[in-house]
């Protein structure tokens, strides 16, 4: 039996946003924005050598999905994730 | 000898109610909510189209583009159907019906209390079942079907009796397309045309043994119905009646109707008929509100009286609900053993569910690879960072 690994749930994956004024999305992988519902910051491990900071937004695509995406404040790439 | 009652197009008719002048248009029964698409029965000149029952509703409709669709009313055909049954059994037939509009029964028996002949039987049966109905009497179930059909409606003498020296013959130019009213043999007429065999009596004609050979059982059916012979009737059970009905105020859906349903469950439970049996088929029917009805049957894997098992079996029939339902009933289609549902003295049944998940996983593993049966392990739950709460690890049993 070959050994099976464990793997982190919910990982951020690399997505296409199209920013829009004050920086805040105006598409996802394509798809308009068609409202913010929040928005907020998560700073942490900022006393370690690997410090991360995330400018999050929950957002309601046209297409009607609801999807979070975020962006890595540290390397400036765009990440949507599952909460 | 064995009669057999046709009532035609009963189920179209009992779907049009009072709009009968529809009959004279080309019309046929809409496909059942959620079930395949094909037409029901269709009026004569949807027949003259080339429409027949069980055709793809889009052959149906490019075959005859003006074809009048009636949604159907499964629970009206039902109550009607069996209102004719009752009248039948009430002169002393025990019937057989698997469809509506078709019964049949035997006539043996029966004569001696009316009048001492078939006559008598014949004419107690027309007067139960009133004007329209056909009659066929042969000494098989199919027989007496094939004779039926032979009757012209509104005539007088709407009666066929085949003498049993006389049915061998009777078959012979009949259509092998008849051997459909037999459910097992559906598709069978189709295939005895490829290979040329259009008539009983060809079919009649064949060698058991290469019948046999190519068909399988459905062959030898059909080759014992061709030659004027059929298995034993089989009369239903009189039914029980127990049934609940809740009118809704409103078109009610999703939590609503769950509701509903519960207060159904717990009236039919408590209706005295039941006298301590459990239940173990159940029928859901609904009423839309604008008009037609749908029912769907539920079986219970085991028979039970625990409202909450028989409402978790019924409630997922109710999402295929098509429209807005104004009254929903619940009916017991068949009673099982008395409830005897004990307390185990030992409670077994966390070792058995712990062995069958261990055989459902490694089962899992064998055809889906190592990593077809992970748990989620719960790492830091309350963290900020999405990515740090769970994990999915390999699942090694219970307790990993």
């Amino acid at each position: 039996m070959t050994p099976v690994r464990s793997r982190r749930l919910g990982a951020p994956r690399p997505v296409a946003v199209r920013v829009g004024p004050a920086d805040r999305p105006a598409g996802v992988g394509g798809s308009p924005v068609e409202s913010v519902l929040e928005e907020w910051v998560v700073e942490d491990r900022w006393w370690t050598g690997r410090a991360l900071r995330r400018r999050y937004f929950e957002l309601v695509l046209v297409d009607g999905r609801n999807t979070v995406v975020f962006q890595d404040l540290t390397q400036q790439g765009w990440y949507s994730q599952r909460d | 000898m064995v009669v057999c009652v046709l009532l035609a197009r009963f189920e179209l008719l009992a779907a049009l109610g009072d709009r009968r002048a529809l009959l004279s248009e080309p019309a046929a029964l809409a496909p059942e909510a959620g079930r395949e698409q094909m037409v029901g029965e269709v009026s004569a000149p949807a027949e003259a189209f080339g429409v027949v029952r069980g055709m793809r509703l889009g052959e149906a409709l490019s075959r005859c583009p003006e074809l009048r669709l009636v949604p159907p009313d499964p629970e009206g055909v039902r109550t009607l159907w069996n209102e004719v049954l009752d009248r039948l059994e009430r002169i002393g037939a025990a019937v057989e019906s698997d469809r509506a509009g078709i019964a049949y029964f035997a006539a043996r028996g029966l004569e001696g209390i009316h009048g001492g002949d078939l006559a008598g039987v014949l004419s107690a049966a027309r007067r139960a079942v009133g004007p329209g109905a056909r009659l066929g009497v042969a000494p098989s179930r199919f027989a007496s079907y094939a004779a039926a059909l032979q009757v012209r409606p509104r005539r007088t003498e709407s009666t066929l009796v085949v003498p049993p020296e006389e049915v061998g013959g009777f078959l012979v130019p009949l259509p092998a397309a008849l051997l459909r009213v037999r459910p097992e043999l559906q598709a069978l007429p189709e295939v005895l045309g490829r290979l040329g065999i259009r008539t009983l009596g060809e079919v009649a004609a064949l060698p058991p043994r290469a019948v046999s050979e190519r068909f399988g059982h459905p062959g030898l059916l059909a080759l014992d119905l061709a030659r004027g012979r059929d298995t034993v009737l089989e009369p239903r059970r009189p039914p029980e009646p127990v049934s609940e009905q809740l009118e809704l105020p409103e078109a009610a859906s999703g939590p609503q109707l769950e509701r509903a349903l519960e207060m159904l469950v717990a009236r039919v439970l408590a209706r005295p008929e039941r006298r301590g049996r459990t239940l173990r088929g159940l029928a859901v029917s609904a009423r839309f509100v604008a008009g037609g009805t749908w029912r769907a049957t539920v079986t219970l894997r085991r028979a039970s009286a625990d409202p909450a098992r028989i409402r978790l079996a019924l409630v997922p029939r109710l999402a295929e609900l098509p429209a807005p339902a104004g009254s929903i009933a619940l009916e017991v289609a068949a009673f099982g053993p008395p409830a005897h549902d004990q307390g185990r003295l030992l409670d077994e049944e966390g070792a058995a569910r712990r062995a069958r998940l261990g055989e459902a996983v490694r089962q899992a593993r064998q055809s889906a690879g190592d990593d077809a049966a992970m748990r989620i392990l719960e790492v830091d739950p309350r963290s900020r960072v999405p990515e740090r709460r769970a994990a999915l690890t390999p699942f090694l049993g219970e307790g990993s």
